[in-house]
């Protein structure tokens, strides 16, 4: 499904991802995890399409298509679905409004009809309950005032509504309790699907536990030096990122938000 | 040294001779004042911002003709007044006859009604500061005059359309007078509209005299044409525990200018003003606002938000005097302005004259452009760029365009700058 070949990016001048290769299938888990300021921020602003971003070598698809020459709202529409590690908060738009316009803008791209007001209302209902929103949230400003975890369940209930093809989940896990990371985690199994992607980028393992992947990759100086299965990231959570020749810079600042 | 412009002498004839007396000769004596009034240059303090955009040609001299069709845009339920080029038309009104409020033509008036009224006429405005509204009071060639009684309510707003039909050249001075007698209560929408594409000026003058208690709510829609100038003046004074609201929206235009001038002169008297401006293509937009802290314990809430597309210029002045015996006074403006180009021109200007030593006044101002990661988070949920940029601009008022209180002139409202933003946004 996605094919990254050999991928270069550079932020200000600055190259971040020195020549990454990862082939994702459909149905498949993927976790890349590495240090701060190992490129995994990087990696997923660049699937998604940031323009602050420059790709300066390699190719990635999706299916085939050159995702490269896609703008951001193209991939999205192509089932590129990034969770971000900040949700951005939208004060004057209403959750309600940005959730139909895009669910609205999806539809188009594949030819249905819009939702129209009612029909989306029941529809946002029954997911914001999967996800554990109380559905007045969706009356208020996008990510307006939201904890950090109500933030992150609204990006888990976007997917929901997407139904992406590939979904990329930037750091889900982190600033989440564990109540926080119960909902979101069945919120994110319940994404898993034979003809759905999922790529996960965390620093830590634990979010793993709860959302088994069937591979594991580590990121470090923007190339993937290991990968493995499931059991790549119990090692790495018994033995720190150490063992394999790098420096887990916990306090160093990640190079993106 | 090229001597001051001053108006044209064909500005000072006007047309229509079927006022009453006493405001005929109201208006032959504002006149009369009005010889070899210099017109605002940049050197003039209150129009530096704007006076280039003043274009007065002697063909814009003559008043349009109070004839033809007259119709709301807004389609909505409420009371019905229609002037056309200034003038009253009564077969397009609409309303009963109200029990302790009157509603009536300045033509209509009686002799000594007229005597009383054009007594208070101007008496609201600060005339130094609004020039340009002298001229309406010599050339007004009709008015609209609502009178409320003590305790009167007016149940449904009452809706006055203004338009100007720009067949040809000219210009139309449109007047109200808003009498609000004590605990009364009126919801008012002035819309400002035009068909016809010659060059014209509107020149209008609102006034309201808000009494004890009385609670008005003014909306102010500029929706005129590109061959409209327009220069509006409010006058607002208010009296103990009263209380004003105002909701000005304006698109912008060749010349658009709205002084509204409020005089807080009872104690515990409140008022509160939000208005929001678009500018696109060349177009200017200029807001002028008083607020006159002159009795003590009384509040003020001023928000006011620009923005600005293309090549297009918005200002924003807010004064605030605070005279030295009004202690107590709680004033707070705040005006956002947004950037949507490079090209496009936002000037604001705080000016506070502070007199009383306690007192609680708040000002801010601040000049900004669209977020990029908060386009980018919209975008990735495949949103389209150009709906995104709407969505993000509508965001930056849409706190003010919610507070407009009358429901359908809200959605038509939200419609209309939906529409505006999505042409600024053509090209994205």
């Amino acid at each position: 499904m996605l094919s990254i070949k050999n991928l270069h990016a550079s932020v200000e001048g600055k190259e971040i991802l020195k020549g990454i290769n990862l082939e994702i299938k459909a149905g498949e888990v993927h976790a890349i995890m590495g240090p701060n300021g190992s490129g995994k921020s990087t990696l997923s602003q660049v699937l998604a399409g940031n323009e602050a971003f420059e790709v300066t070598e390699g190719e990635i698809t999706l299916n085939g298509e050159n995702l490269l020459e896609l703008e951001t709202e193209e991939r999205a529409r192509e089932g590129i679905f990034l969770a971000f590690q900040y949700p951005v908060e939208i004060p004057g738009v209403s959750n309600l409004q940005f959730l139909r316009t895009a669910v609205n803008a999806m539809r188009q791209h594949k030819g249905q009809d819009e939702m129209n007001a009612a029909e989306f209302m029941k529809l946002a209902k029954e997911i914001s309950k999967q996800v554990d929103l109380d559905p007045a949230f969706l009356k208020r400003g996008v990510n307006e005032g939201f904890s950090g975890g109500e933030k992150k369940r609204n990006e888990i209930m976007q997917a929901l509504l997407l139904q992406p093809k590939l979904a990329i989940l930037d750091e889900t896990d982190s600033g989440l309790d564990i109540d926080a990371l119960k909902v979101v985690s069945d919120g994110v199994n319940a994404l898993r699907a034979e003809d759905r992607a999922i790529l996960m980028v965390t620093h830590y393992q634990r979010l793993l536990n709860h959302i088994v992947p069937d591979y594991v990759h580590v990121l470090a100086g923007g190339k993937i030096i290991k990968s493995g299965g499931r059991e790549l990231a119990l090692e790495l959570e018994e033995r720190g990122y150490g063992w394999l020749g790098i420096k887990d810079e916990e306090t160093a600042d990640s190079s993106v938000n | 040294m090229k001597p001051a412009p001053t108006l044209s002498t064909a500005f000072l004839y006007p047309a229509g001779q079927s006022l009453p007396k006493p405001l005929l000769a109201l208006r032959k004596q504002r006149g009369t004042a009005l010889v070899d009034m210099p017109l605002p240059t940049r050197k003039t303090e209150n129009w530096k911002y704007s006076s280039k955009y003043l274009k007065l040609t002697d063909d814009m001299a003559i008043s349009l003709p109070a004839e033809g069709k007259t119709g709301s845009s807004l389609a909505v339920p409420g009371y019905k007044v229609a002037f056309l080029n200034g003038v009253m038309m009564p077969e397009a009104c609409e309303y009963p006859d109200l029990d302790g409020i009157s509603i009536q033509s300045f033509s209509d008036l009686s002799d000594e009604e007229a005597s009383d009224l054009a007594d208070r006429l101007d008496s609201t405005l600060d005339n130094k500061a609004v020039q340009m509204a002298r001229l309406n009071s010599a050339r007004f060639e009709d008015g609209l005059l609502i009178r409320l009684k003590p305790e009167a309510v007016l149940d449904q707003p009452l809706f006055i359309v203004h338009e100007v039909t720009a067949e040809a050249s000219g210009s139309a001075f449109p007047r109200i007078f808003v009498d609000a007698g004590r605990h009364s209560q009126i919801t008012l929408v002035e819309e400002y509209i035009s068909s016809g594409s010659a060059q014209v000026m509107v020149n209008t003058v609102t006034e309201f005299n808000v009494t004890e208690g009385a609670n008005i709510t003014s909306i102010r829609l500029n929706m005129e044409g590109e061959n409209v100038q327009h220069i509006g003046s409010t006058g607002v004074v208010q009296q103990r525990s009263s209380r004003f609201e105002s909701h000005t929206v304006g698109f912008g235009g060749p010349l658009r200018r709205h002084d509204l001038q409020v005089r807080l002169e009872g104690e515990g008297a409140e008022c509160k003003l939000n208005g929001v401006v678009v500018t696109q293509g060349k177009q200017h937009y200029d807001n002028h606002t008083t607020i006159e802290h002159v009795a003590a314990h009384c509040n003020s809430e001023e928000t006011y938000r620009n923005i600005a597309a293309d090549q297009s210029h918005a200002v924003f002045n807010g004064r605030i005097h605070i005279h030295q015996d009004a202690q107590k006074s709680n004033a707070d403006m705040n005006n956002k302005n947004l950037l949507l180009s490079n090209g496009a021109e936002i000037d604001t200007k705080p000016e506070l004259e502070i007199y009383a030593d306690d007192v609680k006044c708040a000002h801010g101002a601040t000049i900004g452009q669209l977020n990029e990661i908060s386009l980018f988070y919209l975008v990735s949920r495949g949103i389209g760029r150009r709906e995104a940029n709407v969505l993000l601009t509508m965001a930056f008022i849409n706190e003010l365009v919610e507070q407009i209180p009358v429901e359908a002139v809200r959605e038509t409202v939200q419609g209309r700058l939906n529409h505006f933003f999505e042409q600024t946004f053509q090209e994205a």
